[in-house]
């Protein structure tokens, strides 16, 4: 019963900060913004401390600078904390925290291993896990009052997107050879046309190759950035209709694109790293094949 | 015309034709995968699976149309 009403108060909390947060928006101006979107910590600081007119001090501004590395930093801090709480000391009848993060690695090493089989996906999983969770985190971290994406800034994506690169290459030497390696980028010519086309097939694949990080970061991050966006102009939208209330409330016009952000933070986070898994499984030595062929 | 009204008429009229077509991509693709789930759902995973891959490749192409849009929309004045 007492838990049942901590939840509800929960709820009310929750609803009466999303109510606060557009006014926040309003009074936090908004001019020379390069994207309307809702205020954060640091921007609402730097704000207090008079960055805009110039006499904030050395701190703040670097702090505003690098506010998505800030971010970025406070969700992997999180993630640490939560997970270091779920496997701390692990119990045969499980807690809540190592019940939430057991359940978590379950269910993705089982779909991990369900693409890439069950001796391959064992050894991918880790990375792959840690991707999925630390992009999933920070997506939602967006909706939580006060707090930004820092996936909504391409260069968070694109860091994370070059990982995948660098990972998906350095498999591929491991796997392959390097030998092997060059005679997957050439096409894996068998025959005379297969050598005859290589000169053609060698640039493609390496353009395709480059090709790989530049749409998965661009991808997560005109997601994410659309996302925010879009629940900044809402907020704005309610703030402005009450305006000449003159009361510093708005209407919470963007609640009903929360449940759509949370939806797309997680299928975005999936799409990444179920690409970064295809990429894998790509360079991994086609065993199948091999055994059909010494049949 | 000037260059920012010529942008200011071009980045929706652009990002929706871009949004159109993934929309027809996007149906097509999202109701083959639903009759074949309703056919066989024992592998109802895999499709799905392959169904997800697929759209966000097809819903890529407008993201791109809406990032060389929140790019250019810099330059109306």
């Amino acid at each position: 019963m007492a838990e049942a009403r901590a939840h509800w108060i929960f709820v009310g909390i929750a609803l009466l900060a999303w109510l606060i947060c557009p006014t926040l928006a309003w009074a936090s101006g908004g001019e020379g913004e390069e994207h309307p979107e809702l205020p954060n910590l640091i921007h609402l600081l730097y704000k207090a401390l008079g960055g805009a007119e110039g006499h904030a001090p050395g701190w703040i501004n670097t702090l505003y600078h690098f506010q998505d590395v800030f971010f970025a930093l406070l969700v992997t801090g999180v993630i640490i904390l939560i997970v270091r709480l779920g496997t701390r000391n692990p119990t045969l009848i499980p807690g809540p925290a190592q019940n939430v993060v057991e359940l978590f690695i379950e269910r993705f090493h089982s779909f991990i291993c369900g693409i890439l089989g069950p001796k391959e996906g064992r050894r991918y999983v880790p990375f792959l896990g840690t991707l999925f969770l630390y992009i999933w985190w920070m997506n939602l971290f967006g909706l939580i009052p006060l707090m930004k994406s820092p996936t909504a800034v391409l260069s968070t994506t694109a860091a994370l997107a070059c990982c995948v690169f660098l990972f998906v290459q350095f498999t591929g030497m491991r796997r392959l050879g390097v030998l092997g390696y060059i005679h997957h980028l050439a096409g894996s010519p068998q025959d005379v046309v297969g050598w005859a086309l290589v000169p053609l097939m060698l640039p493609l694949h390496i353009i395709g190759e480059i090709a790989k990080p530049v749409s998965l970061s661009l991808r997560l991050f005109g997601n994410i950035l659309g996302e925010d966006v879009l629940l900044g102009v809402f907020a704005g939208l309610g703030v402005a209709i009450l305006a000449f209330t003159k009361l510093p409330v708005g209407v919470p016009l963007h609640v009903p694109f929360i449940l759509l952000a949370l939806l797309m933070s997680t299928v975005q986070a999936l799409v990444f790293t179920l690409l970064s898994t295809i990429y894998i499984m790509q360079m991994l030595p086609h065993e199948h094949e091999e055994r059909a062929a010494s049949r | 015309m000037e260059a920012s009204t010529a942008l200011a008429f071009a980045l929706p009229i652009g990002l929706a034709m871009a949004a159109f077509g993934s929309a027809i991509g996007l149906s097509k693709a999202i109701s083959a995968a639903m009759e074949a789930m309703g056919r066989q759902p024992e592998v109802a995973d895999k499709i799905q699976t392959a169904m997800i891959i697929g759209c966000a490749f097809i819903e890529a192409l407008t993201i791109y149309a809406f990032v060389s849009v929140f790019l250019l929309s810099g330059k109306i004045h």
